[in-house]
């Protein structure tokens, strides 16, 4: 039995966002908090959820999401959690409070339903204390991370008492409908995140202030390749609110022994101290250890100055140390400069630390480390980290300050923690010996695949990988997954060989941050300077033939995208037979902003989408209106089912809310649609013509006159409105052929991309990262 | 003996007829310069170039540069002919009005160089390098230090040097150790030894304005780290008369190959009182100011030697008689041998030189107007084109024309046969002279790396873009003329392979820098070649629109012209292309002590 509907109570920053995580799943959830004392009692949840649609990032995949989402107070409505099967408490951290809560909801919840704490710090053994058996056996911490939608991990602390079936449904649960990476915690202070990455954090502020490290330096240090997050340390804090880092210290000295080192790193700042108290908390006060402040009608990127105290410019600090050590943390951390002394000394606390809380905060490092990468977003854990300086150099060097070196370091003693045996990813356990790294049962990685086979197909910028029952998966492998010259040409060589050595189908998916950006633009953009033309025409011609091939393909694509598919990344999903969405995708065709329309069928693609909606009333115009909406204003979808929105993705293509279980997913969609397969049939399109290209031109003009597009946007768009619209010899009482359009959308394209000013703005998003208004 | 007469025809015919030069009157500043004016002051620096620097070339090879005691003299009738020079005002012909210039475009100070630079190079160099300390100044100096120094350098009573060279570095300036240590009264104390000094030390002007890199105290490593100071000879008085001597002393000149009448001096600077330009550590921005007007100059000084070259040896082998035609009805029986002009293989030398000559005028010419426009167009996206063409084009006018500009005096010499080896024939100096501008201002391989390493991969290309986008839509309206067919056949070859290798040596240089390296003086050739051709293809068209004109000979002469260096030298092409397509593996095969 899962979770049918759920209840949160407590309607703050995180309350909110985790009723809104559970909405995004789809389920039903009752938001109570405290009845307000005038007017409308519910007032404050209902404000709750009316911020839920306006901040950004949006908690809400889906603004209809919130629907699901019912607001109520404690006076009137605690009673309806006799509804529910899961309630989450996400009130003050107020020991006594949440107590007085319990013992009301003990009696008003079902038997078999759920009370979990959103607690940081509070020991779930003092959370229970006078609760029924009952209770005390349902109750259990899921400890969320802030954003809940965005970050993804959750601790998962039973009790002594807790029920294993209970805590297996939760778990269950968050894993596959939140899609949260659950890392089972012991009952300690801080659980395994926080109380790593509290200490590190106090660590990294002793150390950059004791060094006379600039906070940008600090930061720039904590970067690559300590692989400690881009924002770095000052950064991070700035993000969290300085204010919160004394109370979150306050509560773990408040239940750690004195001797544990937090307690000894932990060092009043007068700085810190006086910047809380005048307001400067970070993003959300006046500014933190960074700000932005506007001079002369600019705005500046300032730092405070940690020995003054003072704002000044920020600086781009660019450590020679960093220079030498490459990607060699080892190299870093041995540097003899300021710069390689704080990474030392940041390092060799933190791990120390985090070497001596094994087994008591966790039973495997493994769950450390997938706690602080996904919880802190760390690019590795703290046990990878250590293998990358080695064990026995850590030992050493705490030994060297006279330090116990933690057990766990000597059960280490010349040995790694982790290793591949026999293309099997293994962990050191506390007992001294290895254990293969298993994963939940349905969770399939194309990592832990390619570790112990070789590529079917491979070239330059793709492989092609067996991933078992038939099932191929095509893996983008070029520089931030750029798709070029290459991965067409084993796409095409993958449309030939599944048939040929009798595969079923093929999953596109890949284990990069994002699906892909597009067409290499640098490459585009080079080859566009040197007057390339042939070249560029035949990238065009060959990427539409490709994307044409997997569509009529005899077998089953699939895509399964992951962060962003944009451009041509895109166009490669409109190709696909179904796509599997991971529930975080953005998806977008956003050519235009470069200056040039969708070459590879996108816009091909669109029209065909949208004249195919059932009930479309008033001929082929809505849907071109659409298509040129859509692609004219470069939209990117904000979530996948947001994408459906906008017909990337189709109504039934499905979503995973787990990244781990997506290419599963992927594969079994794959599978079901093997069964008597059969390519689609050819689209014919017939398309007005010159007429409706005139509404849509008129409506440029009227946007260029109300100031809504600039010159360039103009050109770029009415070209795109002589593609959608069939070009000059358009005729509704003609049929053209997919073909047909895709020599329009190449010429079309290839005439936008000698136009200076569309060069103008690829040039500008390569520089700056951003579209160039032009 | 050197034949020369400044080839006027065939500058106005670039000017006027191919790029239209008198779009530069339409930019505001530039409102006199007219066809008219630019015929009127080529007309007088023809006179004193061929009156006055002419006549001292071969005299001053032979006699040099005298030095005692740190004091230089240059060689008899230097010192007249340049009062006469500052008389004429050329030393102020594109400066600014503000400071005493006449405000002439840079295009027509580039073509009087290429005027001067054909009579006596040496000569030519002491303005010359003024002027680069004029540009540095005006565009990085305080208003105070232009105030004092420039209108002595533009009236030319004061002339500039550039101090960067030291024994131990030359291209590679990060290793500088000339020092700068501030006085305490703004200006700063520069100790340090300057080598490669030219015109460091003369008896032509009053004083000497050296402009000096070295490092501050606080100085970051390498070539961040390097300031531009300029210290003067004598400290000038209140009034702007030269006063006390500064210490800085020329040690010694060197005795070298070739452009022997210009003082290449050794400057030893002993706590020399300087003032600092631009911004501390900013010193190389400012260097690069004068470095790519330098390097454009250096061009210049390729041209002038390579069409007195051609000139000198058209008229020998029209005089010199030897071995008949073997063609008998061209033998003239009147005499007892035909003027070597009727053998191919001397043909082939001299339109080799010709037909190369022409078109890097034609491009050094487009480059100057292309700069002024960069520096006085109205519309600031005209300004950026332009100024991204004379950045991409300005190691290739640097490294081909001088090239060239060796190659010619080279033929010139066997053209001569034995005679040219003879020192008062004069051509075997051309050679000496040549020798040093494929060396100096950045070596031609320095030229290449910049336009491989720099130059190809800015902004994405945005810079190639400027070039190659003109020459595609060229080939692409002119195809449609039947009689064009003929230069554009070979141009559009030529180009479709400079596209494949471009795209392919920023490819591999993406991935291993070293790639781009080995191909850097083949594409760079490749480029120039391809460039030219485009030069060649414009004039072409302009000659068959007059062809049947009364000027038909000279029009005629142009068309055989383009024809052999689409059908003799553009061909070349095909080899540097297979070579760099070859990649730079062998190069680096062999070991170092191997060698």
């Amino acid at each position: 039995m899962s979770v049918q509907k759920a209840c949160v109570i407590g309607a703050g920053v995180m309350g909110a966002s985790i009723a809104a995580h559970i909405a995004n799943a789809g389920i039903p959830v009752l938001l109570l908090d405290i009845a307000a004392k005038e007017g409308d009692k519910t007032a404050i949840t209902k404000a709750a959820i009316d911020k839920l649609l306006k901040a950004d990032p949006a908690p809400l995949m889906h603004k209809d999401a919130a629907k699901l989402i019912t607001p109520g107070n404690l006076d009137d409505d605690l009673a309806k959690v006799a509804d529910c099967d899961w309630i989450v408490e996400a009130i003050v951290e107020n020991l006594e409070i949440k107590r007085g809560l319990y013992a009301k909801l003990e009696s008003l919840k079902q038997p078999d339903a759920v009370v979990s704490s959103n607690t940081s710090t509070i020991p779930l053994h003092y959370l229970i204390e006078g609760r029924s058996e009952n209770f005390r056996k349902t109750f259990m911490i899921t400890h969320f991370f802030n954003p809940p939608r965005y970050m993804r991990l959750l601790e998962l602390v039973g009790g002594v008492e807790t029920d294993p079936v209970a805590l297996a449904r939760i778990e269950a649960f968050c894993d596959h409908s939140l899609g949260k990476g659950v890392v089972p915690c012991k009952d300690t202070p801080g659980f395994i995140a926080n109380r790593i990455g509290t200490y590190w954090i106090q660590v990294a502020v002793n150390e950059a202030i004791d060094l006379g490290l600039s906070v940008e330096e600090a930061d720039a240090v904590g970067g690559r390749p300590m692989g400690i997050p881009k924002t770095g340390v000052f950064g991070l804090i700035d993000l969290v609110g300085l204010d919160l880092m004394p109370l979150i210290a306050k509560s773990m000295k408040s239940v750690l022994p004195p001797t544990d080192d937090f307690i000894r790193t932990n060092i009043q700042h007068p700085l810190l101290d006086k910047m809380i108290a005048d307001g400067y908390t970070g993003r959300k006060g006046k500014g933190g250890f960074y700000r932005l402040n506007a001079v002369d009608g600019k705005k500046i990127k300032e730092a405070i100055d940690l020995a003054t105290g003072e704002y000044r410019a920020a600086q781009k600090p660019h450590p020679e140390a960093l220079e030498r050590a490459g990607k060699s943390l080892k190299a870093l951390v041995t540097d003899p400069s300021p710069h390689g002394e704080f990474a030392r000394r940041v390092l060799v606390q933190t791990l120390g630390y985090t070497a001596s809380l094994v087994p008591e905060i966790a039973d495997t490092i493994t769950a450390v480390d997938d706690a602080m990468r996904l919880g802190y977003n760390w690019s590795f854990g703290p046990f990878e980290l250590i293998d990358q300086v080695g064990a026995d150099w850590l030992a050493a060097e705490i030994a060297a300050k006279g330090l116990p070196v933690p057990k766990l370091l000597d059960i280490a003693k010349g040995k790694s923690f982790y290793r591949l045996e026999s293309g099997v990813l293994e962990y050191l356990g506390t007992d001294g010996t290895y254990h293969p790294v298993t994963r939940r049962p349905g969770v399939l990685l194309l990592a832990d695949i390619k570790r112990n086979a070789q590529p079917v197909l491979k070239n330059a910028s793709a492989s092609v990988w067996d991933i078992g029952d038939g099932v191929l998966c095509f893996e983008f492998t070029s520089k931030m997954n750029s798709l070029d010259n290459d991965i067409m040409a084993l796409l095409m060589k993958t449309v030939q060989t599944i048939p040929a050595k009798g595969y079923k189908g093929l999953v596109i998916y890949n284990e990069g941050t994002n699906f892909s950006v597009g067409a290499n633009l640098g490459l585009a953009l080079f080859a566009a300077n040197i007057a390339l033309w042939p070249a560029i025409e035949e990238l065009v011609e060959g990427g539409q033939k490709t994307y044409k091939a997997l569509k009529y393909a005899p077998f089953p694509v699939v895509g399964a995208p992951s962060g962003m598919a944009l451009g041509g990344g895109c166009e490669i999903l409109l190709h696909c037979d179904a796509v599997q969405a991971h529930a975080e995708t953005y998806t977008g065709l956003v050519e235009v902003g470069v200056g040039i329309i969708p070459g590879w069928g996108g816009c091909k693609e669109m029209l065909q989408r949208w004249l195919s909606v059932k009930r479309r009333p008033g001929g082929p115009m809505p849907a071109i209106g659409k298509a040129f909406e859509t692609i004219s204003t470069a939209q990117v979808s904000k979530s996948a089912h947001l994408a459906k929105e906008l017909l990337y993705l189709r109504p039934d293509d499905g979503i995973t809310m787990n990244r781990n279980r997506l290419l599963a997913d992927a594969k079994a969609k794959v599978l079901a649609l093997a069964e008597g397969y059969k390519a689609p049939e050819e689209f014919e399109f017939r398309l007005p013509g010159p007429s409706a290209k005139l509404a849509l031109d008129m409506a440029v003009d009227g946007a260029a006159g109300a100031g809504k597009a600039t010159p360039h946007d103009v050109t770029v768009s009415k070209t795109l409105a002589d593609v959608l619209t069939g070009g000059p010899n358009g005729d509704v009482t003609i049929a053209l052929k997919e073909d047909d359009i895709l020599a329009l959308e190449r010429a079309n394209f290839m005439r936008l991309v000698k136009n200076p000013k569309s060069l103008a703005r690829m040039e500008h998003m390569l520089d700056s990262g951003k579209p160039l208004r032009n | 003996m050197a034949t020369y007469a400044a080839p006027l025809r065939e500058i106005r015919f670039v000017l006027n007829e191919v790029l239209n030069a008198e779009q530069l009157s339409k930019l505001p500043g530039y409102e006199d310069a007219t066809p008219d004016l630019f015929d009127a002051v080529l007309e007088e620096a023809a006179k004193l170039c061929v009156n006055e620097l002419l006549p001292l070339n071969l005299s001053g090879d032979k006699e040099g540069c005298h030095y005692e005691n740190g004091v230089v003299r240059t060689p008899a009738g230097f010192k007249e002919a340049y009062t006469k020079f500052i008389d004429g005002g050329w030393t102020s012909l594109s400066c600014d009005p503000d400071f005493g210039g006449q405000g002439m475009p840079h295009l027509l100070e580039l073509v009087v160089q290429e005027l001067i630079c054909s009579c006596n190079i040496s000569f030519g160099m002491y303005p010359g390098l003024s002027h680069g300390a004029y540009n540095a100044l005006a565009q990085h100096g305080t208003d105070e230090l232009k105030q004092r120094y420039l209108p002595k350098i533009v009236d030319g009573t004061w002339s500039g040097t550039m101090c960067l060279t030291e024994p131990h570095c030359g291209t590679d300036l990060g290793l500088m150790r000339s020092k700068a240590e501030p006085r305490g009264d703004g200006s700063y104390a520069i100790s340090g030894t300057k080598i490669f000094i030219s015109a460091g030390e003369q008896d032509l002007t009053e004083n000497i304005i050296h402009l000096v890199l070295a490092k501050l105290p606080d100085a970051p490593p390498g070539v961040k780290g390097i300031s531009l100071f300029v210290v003067p000879k004598f400290l000038p008085n209140e009034d702007g008369t030269p006063g006390i001597r500064n210490g800085v002393m020329c040690g010694s000149i060197e005795h070298k190959m070739g452009i022997k009448a210009n003082s290449t001096c050794v400057m030893n600077f002993e706590g020399a009182q300087g003032w600092l330009i631009g911004e501390a550590h900013k010193g190389m921005r400012c260097m690069f100011t004068m470095m790519n007007a330098a390097r454009l100059g250096v061009g210049m000084q390729g041209l002038g030697l390579s069409e007195i070259s051609y000139q000198t040896a058209a008229a020998y082998a029209k005089d010199r008689r030897q071995m008949r035609s073997l063609d008998p009805k061209k033998q003239d029986h009147t005499a007892s041998a035909d003027p070597i002009i009727v053998h191919p293989d001397v043909r082939r030398m001299l339109m080799t030189m010709r037909a190369n000559t022409e078109a890097c005028r034609a491009l050094a010419y487009w480059v100057g107007m292309l700069l002024d426009i960069s520096h006085k167009h109205p519309d600031p996206e005209k300004r950026l084109e332009a100024d991204d063409l004379v950045a991409l084009l300005t190691p290739i006018v640097k490294a081909y024309l001088t090239d060239h500009g060796f190659n010619a005096a080279n033929l010139a010499v066997q053209v001569h046969g034995g005679h040219g080896y003879i020192h008062d024939y004069g051509v075997e100096q051309f050679v000496r002279d040549a020798r040093i501008t494929q060396i100096y201002e950045g070596t031609n391989g320095i030229q290449a790396l910049d336009l491989v390493g720099r130059k190809m991969p800015q902004n994405m290309g945005r810079l190639m873009r400027r070039f190659f986008h003109p020459v595609s839509a060229y080939l692409e309206t002119q195809m449609e003329n039947p009689n064009m067919l003929e230069f554009l056949g070979p141009l559009a070859k030529a180009f479709g392979k400079l596209q494949m290798a471009t795209a392919t040596v920023a490819q591999k240089a993406f991935a291993r820098p070293e790639e781009a390296g080995a191909a850097s003086s083949d594409y760079l050739r490749l480029f120039s070649l391809v460039a030219l051709g485009y030069m060649w293809a414009q004039m072409a068209e302009v000659a068959l629109k007059k062809v049947e004109s009364d000027d038909k000979a000279f029009y005629e002469a142009k068309l055989i012209n383009a024809r052999f260096f689409m059908q003799k030298l553009l061909p070349e092409h095909g080899a540097l292309f297979v070579n760099i397509m070859a990649g730079g593996k062998v190069l680096m095969e062999l070991p170092a002590e191997a060698f």
